[in-house]
Order: C-alpha cells, then sequence, then structure tokens
C-alpha cells in the first residue's frame, strides 16, 4: 500500500481484516476472521470466554503478532491492518496511533498521576509534555490528585487516569478490552461520560461480555465463537432479541 | 482536508450507528455539529508524529525504575538481606574449619556466589512487577524499539546489583578476610573491576532470562536452571581474576588480565546476543 494510503487518508478504513489466524500450541484462538470497519465506527466484539475476543484486539494492536500473514497482508494475503498500517509489517508506526483501554489499568501504581503520565509521555517522545498531561488531567478531572500515588485512587479514578494514558499520544484508535469490567455504576457513568465526550473523533473497538452496554455503544457489532466470525453487521441491521438469542446459542458453544 | 471538516467527515459516518435508535440511554452523537474537544481528540497532523528519540526513552525507564525503587525498596532490601543471610550461612560454614583455613584461597567463589543468588532474586522481580497491572503490555505498546527496552531493563539491574555489591563486597572482607593472609592482594581497583565485569554479564544475560522466564510456571525455577548454565563461563573467568587479584601470585597481573579480558568478551558476545534476541523473545 502507498505510503500515502495511510494514517489520516478518508478512503482506508478503520480495520482490514482478512483471513486472520492466530494459532496457540493445537488450538485456533483466531481462525480466518475477515472484516472491514469504516473509519469513525464503535465495533462491540462478543463472545463466550476463549472465543478469540481479546487474542483479535492484542493482534490488531500489535502485541500479539498473527500465526499467518507474518509477511504482511500484502506478501500472504491474509493479516490485519489498521488505518492501513500493517500489523506485522509497520507495527512500530502504528503503534503511535493506537489507544489501548482495558480492565487492567497499565499504570504504575508505586507512580503518581503525573508521574505515570510523564513515563507514557517519554516513551511517545510527546512535545511539551507537562502541557499534555496538564490538559489531559484536567479532561479527566484528576488535576488535584495529580501527585498522589495511582495506589491510593479508586478504580474508578484509576479507569480514568487510565484513558488519559491511552489518549495521551493523540491515537486515531481507541482500544476498549472489557473496560467496565470491575467499576461500580458510579464509575461505570463516568466512564460513559468519557467515552460519550470523545465518540464522535474516534474509531473504537470494544471487547465486552455486557450485551446491553456493548450494543447501546456500537455503530458495528461482532460475535466471535470459536476463533470464528459468526456474525458481523451494522447495529441498524440487527434485530435486538435475535441477536441476544444468537450470542446465547454462541455462548454454548463454549471454547474450541 | 482541514481538520474540523475531516472530523465532521468521520461524525458523519459514525451517526449512521450511534444515538440512540435502539433505545440507548446514552445519547453518543447528536444531530447538531459538535466542535471536538482538542484535548480529548486525535491529532490533527496524526502523520506528523514527534520524532522518537530512543535516548529519551531509555532515561524514562530507567528514571522510572529509579524512582520506584527509592519509593518501595522492594528490590534492593530483599536483595541486600539475602545476601546478608548468604554471609550468615557461610560464617557459619566456615566456622567449623579451624584457624589454619586460609579463606582468602576459595573467598573469590565465596563472593560471586553470594552476588548470582542475589542477583537472581532481583532479576526475577524487574520483570515481575511490570506484569502487575499489565504495564508490560503498556511498554510493548509504546513505540519503543525493544533493544532499547532491554537496554533501559538491564541498566537498571546493574545499579542494583552493583548498590548490594557495594554493601556486601566489604562487609565481605571484614568478616571473613579479616584475619587472612592477604598482604600480597593486588590492588583495590582490579577487584572492583573484575566484579564490574562479572555485574554487567549478570545485569545483560540476567535481564533476557528474566523476560524470557517472566511468562512461564515457576518462573523463579526456570530463571535459575537457565542462569547458572549461561553463566559459566563469566563466574570462572571473574572468579579466576578475582583469584589472582587477592592471593597475588607472582604471575597475578598476567592471569588477571587474560581472565579479565575473557570476562569483557563473554560480555560484549552476550549483550550483543541479547540486543539481537530481545525482540524475538518478547514475541512481538
Amino acid at each position: 500500500m502507498p505510503e500515502q494510503a495511510k494514517g489520516t487518508n478518508a478512503q482506508v478504513p478503520a480495520l482490514e481484516v482478512q483471513g486472520l489466524i492466530r494459532i496457540f500450541g493445537a488450538r485456533k484462538a483466531l481462525d480466518g476472521v475477515t472484516f472491514t470497519l469504516p473509519r469513525g465506527a464503535f465495533l462491540s466484539i462478543f463472545g463466550p470466554n476463549g472465543a478469540g475476543k481479546t487474542t483479535l484486539l492484542r493482534v490488531l494492536s500489535t502485541l500479539t503478532p498473527p500465526s499467518q500473514g507474518s509477511g504482511g497482508f500484502k506478501n500472504s494475503g491474509s493479516g490485519a491492518r489498521v488505518f492501513g498500517y500493517d500489523v506485522v509489517k509497520d507495527a512500530v508506526e502504528l503503534r503511535e496511533r493506537i489507544g489501548i483501554i482495558s480492565h487492567n489499568p497499565l499504570l504504575y501504581p508505586d507512580l503518581s498521576a503525573d508521574e505515570n503520565l510523564r513515563f507514557f509521555a517519554d516513551l511517545y517522545c510527546i512535545n511539551d509534555p507537562q502541557a499534555r498531561i496538564d490538559e489531559l488531567l484536567e479532561a479527566v478531572e484528576l488535576k488535584h490528585r495529580r501527585m498522589d500515588l495511582v495506589r491510593t485512587f479508586s478504580r474508578g479514578m484509576i479507569q480514568r487516569l487510565s484513558i488519559a494514558r491511552a489518549l495521551l499520544p493523540h491515537p486515531d484508535i481507541l482500544f476498549l478490552d472489557e473496560p467496565y469490567s470491575g467499576l461500580d455504576p458510579h464509575a461505570a457513568d463516568i466512564l460513559d461520560g468519557l467515552i460519550a465526550s470523545v465518540r464522535d473523533q474516534y474509531t473504537f473497538v470494544m471487547v465486552s461480555h455486557d450485551l446491553d452496554k456493548g450494543l447501546e455503544l456500537c455503530s458495528h457489532a461482532l460475535i466471535l465463537a470459536r476463533g470464528k466470525v459468526v456474525l458481523f453487521e451494522e447495529r441498524d441491521d440487527i434485530d435486538r432479541e435475535q441477536f441476544r438469542v444468537l450470542y446465547h446459542q454462541t455462548v454454548g458453544l463454549g471454547v474450541s | 482536508m482541514p481538520y474540523e471538516d475531516k472530523v465532521l467527515t468521520r461524525k458523519s459516518k459514525a451517526d449512521k450507528g450511534s444515538g440512540d435508535r435502539m433505545g440507548s440511554g446514552t445519547v453518543l452523537s447528536s444531530g447538531d455539529k459538535t466542535v471536538p474537544d482538542p484535548i480529548l481528540s486525535p491529532d490533527p497532523l496524526s502523520t506528523q508524529r514527534p520524532k522518537i528519540s530512543s535516548w529519551r526513552q531509555f532515561k524514562a525507564i530507567l528514571r522510572k525504575d529509579i524512582v520506584m525503587e527509592l519509593r518501595t525498596k522492594e528490590m534492593i532490601t530483599s536483595m541486600g538481606l539475602y545476601a546478608l543471610l548468604v554471609l550468615i550461612i557461610y560464617y557459619v560454614a566456615l566456622s567449623q574449619a579451624g584457624t589454619n583455613f586460609d579463606v582468602s584461597r576459595i573467598s573469590a567463589g565465596l563472593l560471586l556466589l553470594a552476588i548470582v543468588f542475589t542477583s537472581m532474586l532481583g532479576l526475577n522481580r524487574s520483570l515481575v512487577h511490570e506484569q502487575d497491572q499489565g504495564q508490560l503490555d503498556a511498554l510493548l505498546l509504546s513505540p519503543i524499539d525493544r533493544p532499547i527496552l532491554f537496554l533501559g531493563k538491564a541498566v537498571t539491574n546493574f545499579i542494583f546489583l552493583a548498590i548490594v555489591e557495594v554493601i556486601i563486597t566489604p562487609l565481605f572482607y571484614f568478616i571473613f578476610m579479616g584475619n587472612a593472609h592477604t598482604s600480597q592482594m593486588g590492588p583495590l581497583w582490579m577487584v572492583a573491576l573484575a566484579l564490574l565485569l562479572g555485574s554487567i554479564g549478570i545485569a545483560g544475560v540476567g535481564t533476557l532470562l528474566a523476560t524470557m522466564s517472566v511468562n512461564t510456571k515457576g518462573k523463579d525455577f526456570v530463571l535459575a536452571v537457565i542462569f547458572i548454565p549461561l553463566m559459566f563461563p563469566l563466574l570462572l573467568a571473574v572468579v579466576t581474576a578475582l583469584n589472582a587479584v587477592i592471593l597475588g601470585n607472582p604471575d597475578a597481573t598476567t592471569v588477571f588480565w587474560r581472565f579479565a579480558g575473557i570476562a569483557f568478551g563473554y560480555d560484549v558476545i552476550t549483550i550483543a546476543i541479547a540486543w539481537a534476541l530481545y525482540e524475538f523473545i518478547l514475541g512481538v
């Protein structure tokens, strides 16, 4: 793919996944996953435990290489591209454009909020890091706790700081790996508000077990079972009751 | 396309699937034009990313690890205490050897043994604390070259090991060699150089092996099983060089430089291999 077709070129879809395979030992965690997601969409990925949801997210975010297509999308005909960047061949460039919010905060509890963001700002070599940190802490309403150690934060505050960390490098796409896991209703409301406030500016990919929440947020839904795509549709085309039935049938399939 | 237009284009695409058509409680985007919050928005010039500086990333890892250690004192305290316990065990064992036993003849081996065992404790911890809350994933998600990550962790491990050595080496000398025949002992800087070469190799190879073992079951056992055999050439070279200095034989200087050279060569080769393999070991 020519260089100019990557990144901000509006013609390039946010995600192009073609015949994606990831094998762990004898088990196929991803088995020929194929779909294309437009820019600005919100994809919710559902499926039973062990269906391959988190593996898919890890492959898309370059944390786990695919088992096929290690030579890149172009050479093998299978693999994944995020905003035109091949998850294998362009991994380094792609990492600058990805933000992840997980049920794991990915923060250091023995550092303060400010020190955590400063560390990641240095890893991303952000210009004028202190200004960026200040504005993000302000945005997630943690400026008053900036010098406090993260281990003293509540779960909701940690998740807000986690969002600030994810947005630090101005990513193009946000991956959310069960971000509501372990949050109390109040913290979940705050997270809802933060996602809503940035919803229009990003492409989102969210892994969730919460059918209602996932459907509420998404523009596209995908059900994975045994590493295969059972359903990938725009939300407008989905009948919620049929979707629920299909989902529960796939949960019954369990893992491969 | 101007940035504002680009965001609005994105928004119009996103509108198709958002909003409250399915009775959602959260209105994600209204029909009105919204002005994106520049703080929370993607970079308007996202093709022009900041220039990545490996030096800045290296310093960030070093600073983070040192600040966390100064705050928790987890590694240095546990390594220091463990080293002290090893010295106590040595003391108990050697107290039965009789007054004619010249400890200086085996002191180099004993000291290095204490250092190697102590280092394994720290090496295990150095990557385990990157896993507690998925921090290793956050590190790997950042645009850092994997060899820079290796260098950062290895230098941190070296610093912590060096601090422990600065404490236990004089302690070792006063406990075991105060009354030994050390009048022929060579200059202290030669002892320091031998320990330095040993510590560089321990930190370099140890960081690589700790990374390999961090995701395995029984990581402590796995590290120990791989670490000691791989370190054997270095340990032999450093012990021989140290022995030459401590015993002060007539050919001490020649022996010292020969084995210091071997230790240096081992350090260079293994660190070069670790540098080249680190990305492969991490798997991303």
